[in-house]
């Protein structure tokens, strides 16, 4: 396939041209209370052209062979309005040339595992859920997805890389009367089926927790000091942090690129942020990015202090900072854009019973119910918390969303747990959909939060 | 429309091996420029097609899909196999329809180049610029034809060509990613209106000084743009799934009022304003006027084939394959939801509606709508941004604010409904709200 890939852009008159093309397989086994929705495995393809041409930079997506002349015309076209309507000059970071073909080393390759198999694990998690006390309904799925990554450009680098992505989730919902609750649920990961096996006791924490949820408040609107568990802590820093650390968002907004200078004090001494997708096992690994760009660790925060950020090719050369592998692309239908990959905040010493001492009184809030950022602010949603008094875990309560902004919640956070937890589902979409945009870290303990509720 | 022989020749495969079979075909031609800070940023183009087959025998459905159709067979096979799931289907496809043929009339959409987008980009930068003291002007525009065609072995064969372009443009506040936008969509080639782009500049500078607000109860308006918060959860405890599971805070409720007298909730994917207008859902069922609350009365489901058949109701024309989040639309399955959504105009203007306001929230952006209980109808928005109003004034634009709810609570407390419509970028078309006593929480 490399070689065709070659073939389609050899002779393409342009500074700069790179082709990927990408098989996408899934397969879906997807239930809604006991009856099953949906089952199938499906392949679907196509390519994607990029085109540099006298600082001009644009792209195609096609989905047929036939249509790539087409596809590297149109980005021809494209780059080249942007050079005759005085653009954005776009110029690429050098790199090194690549000609590397990864492989997948699985714990139990799910692509060889018969579709019952699928089926009979799925319905076993979900007939555990339905007989929690309250549980109304399921809805939860096997999702497994494989990428085919073949990668060409004219600077001579040419990667193939597989990548395959399993998880079991979902959301179980619990209901009396007319209040109904939902608490999601998620296991899985980027290293085979096998890490699927044995799961039991997270699908009957999680109805659990829903059936409890009938019973909890809505919290107060308000301002608070909160404990966020590992998992939020993690919804946070990807939300109130990470999507301002990917230079394509502040690199067209001279105000913010000032105040996002490497350098500047943005967060307490408490904080420090690394995005990490080299941690092998973890749903955010990949070795190269979709422009052939090996990724890299980076440290994007040093005890409040920034000191790294990520980049595509273009936004490294732009910033005049380094490469770091993180322009990727949800599949085929889309150019890459700078993502962030796995990214948590570096833990340090308290333990839980520490954090919510210093806590005193306010709310510990557990595991994400989704985020959003614009710009630089961000909310996200908690799936449940407690009010704490005094440091003692009080009463549960529901409803729970936060919102922040950047240059201000950073500075509030006051201390960092010891634990270190990775989420095993992704989810992030940022004009396009991310299954491994990986989160996590410690609990953290932050101050005067902005939290909406009744 | 492209690809008739290749449909054609996948759906006497499947019908071989099925009792009743149906293919969908989707076909997306689009390109889109960013201009951000002045200057183009970004040019790119797409041409994305696909095929989704669904075959049901002995009750069961099977379902496959792929990008490009080389393997006919494979993908009869891959449906065969997903029957292994053993799904349940009592509906059966829909026979031939009259429905309209496209009209074929899109001026110069079809083949609108980048120089064209460009110019009508530059057009909008060139007025709004000077207008906005020490923010930033961003543009985006874009143009495309999306084609769908379905067939089926009842007979059914409809086809829909949809050409559009958009221009959304941006004034962001000094310093801040936050701003002000507004869109323009046209089934035709055109440009912004500048009165339009007066009036965003009139919005933008209204919110220029930042103000601290007290938490507590008080007025908030959800503008057009952010009326998909409340959308979103009313749609979900609509529709047949919810229904089907027993789950839905509506079950039980139909016929009764349940909202204010103020409310009335429709979809109409025929409506002549509608850009993306459509005569069929993604099922072929013909679409039309379908009123989901009617003056504050839970009047109808909102319902695919599979969810009609299973509550045994008539289906209504809003089975379509989409997701809250995007995604191939191939590979989803069709599901109730509610496209070209309206609320009926009230009789109150913006400028009333803004005078009575004696403290309260002019919501004009969210974070977090899809966040929270949804189902519930619980809601926790960020305000981005928010307005504050006191004395019936505009006094600036909230720091680090939120509003929460219950949509079925607050929904009661209508104070005041606009008079107009407004076409907004998640689709529907909707008038500003005025809500009574709603929590709104601030640093």
């Amino acid at each position: 396939m490399l070689d065709r890939l070659r073939s389609m852009i050899d002779g393409v008159r342009a500074d700069f041209v790179d082709i990927r093309y990408e098989i996408k397989t899934e397969t879906l086994v997807d239930f809604v209370g006991k009856e099953i929705k949906s089952v199938g495995s499906n392949r679907t393809d196509g390519y994607v052209v990029r085109v540099g041409r006298k600082g001009g930079f644009s792209s195609a997506t096609v989905t047929r062979e036939e249509d790539v002349p087409r596809a590297i015309e149109l980005a021809c076209e494209g780059a080249d309005t942007i050079v005759a309507t005085g653009g954005k000059r776009t110029e690429l970071a050098e790199v090194s040339v690549v000609q590397e073909v990864v492989g997948l080393q699985l714990d139990g390759d799910p692509r060889r595992m018969d579709i019952d198999g699928k089926i009979r694990l799925t319905r076993k998690y979900n007939d555990l859920m339905l007989e929690q006390p309250s549980i109304e309904t399921t809805s939860l799925s096997y999702r497994e997805i494989g990428r085919e990554k073949s990668y060409v450009n004219s600077e001579g680098t040419s990667v193939s890389e597989e990548l395959v992505t399993t998880n079991i989730a979902g959301e179980v919902v619990a209901k009396r009367d007319d209040l109904v609750q939902n608490v999601r649920v998620a296991i899985g990961g980027a290293d085979g089926f096998n890490r699927l096996l044995d799961r039991d006791d997270v699908f009957i924490e999680r109805a659990l927790i829903a059936g409890r949820l009938l019973d909890a408040r809505p919290v107060k609107g308000g301002t608070y000091d909160v404990v966020l568990n590992p998992s939020l802590a993690g919804v946070f820093t990807h939300e109130a942090f990470g999507h301002f650390s990917e230079a394509d968002i502040i690199e067209d907004n001279p105000s913010l690129r000032a105040k996002m200078a490497l350098g500047e004090r943005l967060g307490s001494e408490a904080v420090t942020i690394v995005a990490d997708s080299t941690i092998p096992g973890q749903i955010g690994y990949y070795r190269y990015d979709d422009e052939g760009v090996a990724v890299r660790p980076v440290t994007l925060m040093d005890r409040g202090v920034l000191t790294g950020r990520l980049h595509s090719r273009s936004t490294a050369k732009g910033f005049g900072e380094p490469v770091s592998g993180h322009a990727v692309a949800e599949d085929m239908r889309f150019e890459p854009i700078v993502r962030m990959g796995t990214i948590y905040i570096k833990p340090a010493g308290n333990s839980l019973e520490d954090l919510l001492g210093m806590l005193g009184d306010g709310l510990y809030l557990l595991d994400g119910k989704g985020g959003q950022t614009s710009g630089e602010n961000f909310t996200f949603g908690a799936q449940y918390g407690f009010l704490v008094r005094d440091g003692k875990i009080g009463p549960m309560v529901r409803d729970i969303n936060i919102m922040g902004n950047l240059f201000s919640t950073l500075q509030s956070i006051d201390a960092v747990g010891d634990e270190m937890e990775l989420s095993e589902r992704g989810g992030c979409g940022k004009g396009q959909m991310n299954i491994k945009s990986a989160l996590g870290g410690p609990s953290v303990l932050i101050r005067k939060m902005v939290v909406g509720g009744a | 429309m492209t690809d008739i022989p290749e449909m054609r020749k996948l759906l006497e495969l499947a019908a071989r091996v099925s009792d009743q079979a149906e293919v969908f075909h989707s076909r997306d031609d689009a390109g889109s420029l960013s201009m951000r800070n002045g200057k183009v940023t970004e040019m790119s183009a797409t041409i994305q097609s696909g095929y989704a087959l669904r075959m049901i025998r002995d009750g069961m459905i099977g379902t496959a899909y792929t990008k490009n159709l080389l393997y006919p067979g494979e993908m009869v096979d891959n449906a065969l196999a997903s029957m292994k799931g053993k799904v349940q289907a009592g509906f059966s496809f829909p026979g031939p329809a009259d429905i309209p043929e496209p009209s074929g009339e899109e001026g110069s959409l079809s083949s609108m180049g980048f120089h064209d987008l460009h110019s009508r980009s530059i057009r909008v930068l060139d007025h709004l610029s000077g207008k906005v003291k020490d923010g930033q002007v961003d543009v985006a525009a874009g143009r495309g034809v999306a084609e769908t065609r379905i067939m089926n072995t009842s007979g059914l064969d409809v086809r829909s060509r949809r050409p559009a372009m958009y221009i959304f443009a941006s004034l962001l506040f000094p310093n801040t990613e936050t701003g002000v936008r507004k869109l323009y969509h046209s089934s035709t080639a055109g440009d912004f209106p500048l009165q339009d782009l007066d009036g965003l500049v009139d919005i933008y500078r209204a919110g220029l000084p930042e103000v601290d607000i007290p938490s507590g109860r008080m007025k908030v308006m959800f503008t057009p743009d952010t009326m998909y918060t409340l959308l979103w959860r009313l749609s979900a405890a609509a529709s047949g799934r919810s229904f089907h599971n027993r789950i839905s805070p509506l079950q039980d409720k139909r016929g009764r009022k349940v909202l204010s007298k103020k409310f009335t909730l429709y979809g109409d994917p025929t409506d002549p304003e509608e850009v993306n207008r459509r005569f069929f859902d993604d099922e072929g069922v013909p679409t039309g006027e379908h009123t989901v609350f009617k003056d504050g009365v839970f009047r109808n489901l909102v319902l695919n084939l599979d969810y009609a058949d299973k509550l045994g109701e008539e289906p209504s024309g809003t089975g379509y394959r989409g997701g809250m989040w995007g995604g191939e639309t191939i590979s989803m399955q069709p599901s109730p939801s509610l496209n070209c959504s309206r609320i009926a105009p009230g009789d109150s203007s913006m400028k009333d509606m803004i005078a009575g306001m004696d403290r309260g929230v002019m919501i004009l952006g969210v974070l977090g709508a899809h966040s929270g209980n949804i189902l519930n109808g619980d809601f926790s928005v960020g305000l981005n941004p928010g307005y504050y109003v006191e004395g019936g004034e505009i006094r600036g634009r909230v720091k680090d604010g939120m509003v929460a709810g219950n949509v079925y609570q607050v929904l009661k407390n209508i104070s005041a409904v606009e008079d107009r419509l407004h076409e907004t970028p998640n689709g529907g078309r909707y008038p500003a709200i005025v809500l009574d006593d709603v929590s709104v929480a601030a640093k």
